[in-house]
């Protein structure tokens, strides 16, 4: 393996994609959790729901921040290190980017503007209606760019010219193709079920402190609802998901199952060490023939191998094998939480089980974990190709140096370390202090807060 | 705590009338949205 101007311009971009979809896969969710907390406001006039409101907001506001920012790094870097990505798949890729910015990212910006400053201004139902708007504009944001990412998954609905560059001939196949429902499912429920393991973790993390800490012991009850309905939902949108990628990309099916040969009833591996270069499976413990029941076709279907492909067009085996393993088995420990969390409602002991808000921490960063290893199969499973069947990887590089690609892959190492762990401390900092400042009262007239030295202070007499 | 972030009316306090109301509505997202395109801007200047 040579470090050339592709393979680091690949990490580059992994490196910055891996930074930039945590805030999406969090924000998503936490937008429409702000929604739901604002509409039961509304409703029922319940005080908590208004705290945690203020309180998630403030996370919310940061997040999105540092989204966009981590985002807009990558639209320059597809120009600085695959420029010839940029220039045959720009008439297609780029109106669904367009689209994103100007239907989803302008809602987004527009109305958090309302939502961070404008509650007295407009009112309750305004300021709801901003919230609801904000909200699904970070779905239509999924949208968009899982449409984009889709259609490199799988291509249709378009015709290469002459000079190589390739035309949109059938839009509605460009945005709807077929890997694209499943995958906008499937990446919308891990974007929902990350803020429900956040939100679960702070508010376990501050009922660990206090018991009794009312906004928590409400936002931790909703967090488990979310995970104990998502996350079996998950499992079935994973299927599906897994089921689509089976007709369309077998290649990456092997990669994931490791089949090495082409045969039906393959066994379903559990754990193991692909070895890509022998061919086979080290230390693998596997359940014999349940290959097509998991994969959820015929018995006598032939599963195609590795060996059905050119081995210069295998991906990393190990590398999409195991971030495979680490998305499904953090998938199944968030269906455990929400079964033992439920169990634990019904019993009414859940704020008694220190080993319940224990767990509940520990998985905070599960979804975020879990997303990225589930971008990593779909990403590095599609290799060697940018556009699946179309673009190679390899031509897709901008006729650069591997000096200059490794100089921008080091400064944004740096770059990335101060700024995104500044705002991820931060962020951290305001969660380990809880919900429960929200609900101190406001600062006198004098601005003053209650229980600080300065509000002991007589205020002045009037003159 | 210093409040950065506007939080709701207080109960009883009366709300401004539905067209002032309106109007902060449509100004601060036409604001926000006009500061979204000032950076956006700034970038592309400073960039191409």
């Amino acid at each position: 393996m040579s470090f050339d101007a592709e393979l680091l311009g690949r990490l580059q971009f992994a490196f910055t994609i891996a930074f930039h979809i945590i805030f999406p896969s969090f924000t998503i969710g936490l937008a429409s959790f702000l929604a739901v907390l604002e509409g039961l406001w509304l409703l029922s006039g319940r005080e908590a729901f208004r705290n945690l409101y203020l309180f998630w907001i403030k996370i919310f506001a940061l997040s999105f921040g540092m989204g966009v920012v981590s985002g807009v790094v990558m639209s320059y870097e597809i120009g600085t290190n695959w420029s010839v990505f940029s220039r045959v798949a720009s008439p297609v890729i780029g109106p669904l980017l367009a689209f994103e910015v100007l239907t989803a990212f302008f809602l987004e910006a527009s109305f958090l503007g309302v939502m961070l400053f404008g509650w007295k201004r407009v009112g309750p139902r305004l300021h709801f209606l901003a919230t609801v708007l904000v909200a699904l504009g970070t779905l239509t944001s999924a949208f968009w760019i899982i449409s984009a990412n889709s259609w490199m998954q799988h291509p249709t609905g378009f015709t290469t010219l002459p000079d190589g560059s390739l035309l949109a001939t059938d839009w509605m196949q460009v945005i709807f193709s077929p890997t694209f429902p499943s995958r906008l499912a499937h990446m919308s429920l891990a974007a929902y079920l990350t803020t429900a393991l956040v939100v679960g973790a702070a508010s376990a993390w501050t009922l660990l402190k206090d018991r009794s800490q009312p906004e928590s012991r409400l936002a931790l009850r909703m967090a488990i609802g979310m995970f104990a309905i998502v996350a079996p939902l998950q499992l079935l949108a994973g299927h599906e998901s897994g089921k689509v990628v089976l007709e369309h990309q077998p290649l990456k099916t092997a990669a994931i199952e490791a089949y090495w040969e082409s045969a039906p009833n393959q066994p379903q591996s559990l754990i193991g060490l692909p070895d890509r270069s022998a061919a086979k499976t080290h230390f693998e413990l596997a359940i014999p023939g349940i290959g097509n029941v998991v994969q959820g076709v015929p018995r006598d279907r032939v599963l195609q191998g590795l060996d059905a492909f050119p081995r210069d067009d295998w991906p990393v085996v190990g590398l999409v094998y195991w971030a495979f393993r680490i998305m499904v088995g953090l998938g199944l420990a968030m269906i455990g939480l929400g079964v033992w969390g439920v169990v634990l409602i019904a019993r009414k002991r859940l704020e008694d089980s220190t080993w319940f808000l224990r767990a509940a921490v520990a998985m905070g960063p599960a979804g975020f974990v879990a997303v990225i290893a589930g971008w990593i199969v779909a990403e590095v499973g599609r290799q060697p190709w940018t556009i699946y069947g179309v673009l190679r990887t390899a031509d897709s590089a901008s006729p650069v140096g591997a000096g200059q690609v490794s100089a921008s892959l080091l400064a944004f190492i740096v770059i990335y370390a101060i700024v995104f762990s500044a705002g991820a401390i931060y962020i951290l900092r305001l969660i380990a202090k809880g919900p429960a400042l929200e609900t101190e009262a406001p600062p006198d007239a004098e601005g003053r807060a209650p229980g600080t030295p300065l509000a002991a202070v007589p205020p002045e007499p009037e003159a | 705590m210093k409040v950065t972030i506007e939080p709701p009316p207080g109960e009883g306090e009366p709300l401004a009338p539905l067209h002032r109301r309106l109007g902060w509505f449509i100004g601060l997202a036409l604001a926000s949205a006009a500061a979204t395109a000032v950076v956006a801007y700034a970038l592309r200047a400073l960039l191409v």
